[in-house]
């Protein structure tokens, strides 16, 4: 895979992050190297093994459909930078 | 030069479950807003989410109704973006692995219902995943911020997805019209479009008559109103023919539709898949069934819609009746148990559409099966006329049930057939108005009307028109 600078902004952009012109090369050699690792993988014979989405055998466990634990909306709001004590309150979407 | 129009359909049900899919907030339309969140619905660090058992019951239902696969083992995965009401920066949904693959909605278009016969069409179904909802914004005129209000946050969503295997908007109409059907009739959400509990992004393209390939398609999004839907897709077909016939080309886009002017236009140019960066939600592990879960389910699923309505044509009905009747679960079974009762099944078919449906809007039915075939027995023998029977006589017993055929009696709609009785009173109005009858007899044939109206009203509006028309004309030609 071709990391090239344009694919580290455009993840940055993707994640929200506003990155200093001098850290573009770095992350993108700590890109290479990470993928340069995960390449060693296709260096197996993996023909019929399924992905490991899961390091745990464990199944889901259900909960019943039962209502519990609001949080109170004052307390919500207050960690919020800003609300009119009904909504949260953020910059300008649209 | 002809187009072919395709279109397919991702289609968001909201789940009618008391709590939310991943946590036990308060799964409520119309609260006051942030009233039904916790951490886990604002996404507070440390949360972990804790999967509802509702949520995977109502998608095994539908799927099961629905025809398709129900996959043993399936997984959730993470979508990533950021919006101020999406508060952990992804939605859980399932990308890889759904819960149910495949399977067919049977739909009738609204020309077809008309005529006689079962659903035709079938659309075929790609797959349904279960998944979250996000919070709502809502972004006032001339202000510098937007409100955020997250009571929606984390409600639970079954994602159904078509193939694309509609090609006109009467089909998405038929189609999304089903849907709600279907969802109510499994009580596994209210279907209610204006409150946004069944909404479809519609992905539309048009190729050239007799293409082997499908055009490039462009997705609208969010739609909510049938009747905007089908002007969004006309628009949407009309602009992407006018771009081929420029010799140009249609772009891969996310559209909206503005309901004010009723066109579509670009909101981004669609993102490819791996922008939203899917992977496996490290939170939640694969959601397991068993054979025998999978089965009580599918032994308690009942009759489905599309049988009701087969059903309902096997026992004579129109099919707009068949429609109507068959189209909630109650009002169906409540229809067939008194159907089994009935003497004239088609008949009560159209006093339950005219009569008995407007009433249970408001109230219980009281009357019985059985107090019902009285009362088609009474209008078959002419005792009690059709009009009568349904106007009068039932709304009193819709109000107030009780013997039906004494009831008839109070209200004196009992209709006489006695003869005697009947040509009693011909003669008598005959003897009193000799001009009219010679006048009758020369070939005025209209007054008619006026003896018989004579005689309703000596009988006190019991005699049975027919028998009565019957006599009087004889009595007329006979007297001279």
């Amino acid at each position: 895979m071709n990391v090239d600078e344009g694919l580290v902004l455009r993840l940055a952009d993707l994640s929200k992050l506003a990155l200093p012109p001098e850290r573009v090369e770095r992350l993108r050699t700590d890109l290479v190297n990470i993928l340069a690792m995960v390449e060693k993988l296709n260096e197996l014979d993996l023909e019929g093994v399924e992905p490991l989405r899961y390091v745990t055998e464990v199944e889901q466990v259900l909960r019943p459909d039962r209502i519990g634990n609001h949080l109170d909306r004052n307390s919500a709001l207050a960690n919020a930078p800003d609300s009119d004590g009904e909504y949260f309150k953020v910059p300008r979407v649209i | 030069m002809s187009y072919e129009t395709t279109i397919g359909l991702e289609t968001h049900v909201q789940l009618a479950t008391v709590s939310k899919a991943f946590c036990g907030d308060r799964n409520e339309f119309g609260a006051e807003p942030n009233r039904h969140i916790s951490e886990v619905s604002l996404g507070y660090p440390g949360t972990l989410p804790f999967l509802n058992e509702r949520q995977v019951e109502f998608a095994v239902r539908l799927g099961l109704a629905l025809g398709s696969k129900i996959n043993r083992r399936s997984t959730f995965d993470r979508k990533n973006y950021f919006y101020a009401d999406l508060p952990k920066g992804y939605q859980i949904t399932q990308d890889d692995r759904p819960i149910c693959v495949g399977g067919a909605l049977p739909i009738r278009t609204a020309s077809q219902q008309y005529a006689a016969g079962a659903p035709t069409v079938r659309v075929q179904l790609h797959h349904i995943h279960m998944e979250e909802d996000a919070g709502k914004s809502i972004h006032a005129a001339g202000e510098a911020f937007s409100r955020v209000d997250l009571n929606r946050a984390g409600t639970p969503l079954l994602e159904v997805v078509t193939e694309p295997d509609l090609h006109s908007a009467e089909e998405v109409d038929a189609f999304m019209s089903g849907m709600r059907q279907l969802v109510r009739w499994l009580e596994i959400s209210d279907g209610n479009m204006e409150e946004g509990s069944l909404r479809c992004d519609v992905n539309v393209s048009v190729r050239k008559q007799g293409q082997a390939e499908l055009g490039t398609r462009c997705e609208i999004k969010n739609m909510n109103s049938m009747r905007f839907a089908r002007r969004a897709i006309a628009y949407e077909v009309d602009r992407q023919i006018a771009l081929l016939e420029k010799g140009e080309s249609v772009m891969q886009q996310t559209r909206q539709f503005d309901p004010q002017s009723g066109t579509t236009s670009a909101l981004r140019e669609k993102e490819n898949a791996h922008d939203y960066r899917y992977f496996p939600d490290p939170d939640l592990p694969p959601v397991v069934l068993t054979d025998a879960y999978v089965q009580t389910l599918r032994d308690t699923l009942g009759i489905l819609p599309w049988e009701a309505y087969t059903e309902l044509l096997a026992l004579g009905l129109d099919p707009d009746d068949a429609a109507l009747i068959g189209e909630e679960k109650h009002h169906y079974l409540s229809f067939v148990r008194y159907a089994r009762a009935s003497p004239a099944v088609p008949e009560l078919a159209k006093l339950w559409v005219n009569r008995v449906l407007p009433f249970l809007q408001q109230r219980e039915l009281g009357l019985e099966p059985e107090q019902f075939a009285t009362l088609q027995t009474l209008i078959a023998d002419g005792e009690v006329s059709a009009a009568n029977a349904a106007s009068r006589l039932l709304t009193d017993l819709l109000e107030n049930p009780g013997d039906v055929r004494q009831r008839a009696v109070d209200l004196g709609l009992i209709q006489n057939t006695d003869t005697d009785f009947l040509k009693h009173i011909a003669r008598e109005v005959i003897g009193a108005n000799p001009d009219k009858a010679n006048a009758y007899r020369k070939g005025k044939k209209g007054l008619i009307g006026f003896f018989m109206g004579e005689v309703m009203k000596k009988s006190g509006g019991s005699a049975e028109p027919k028998e009565t028309q019957a006599l009087l004309r004889g009595l007329l030609e006979e007297t001279t």
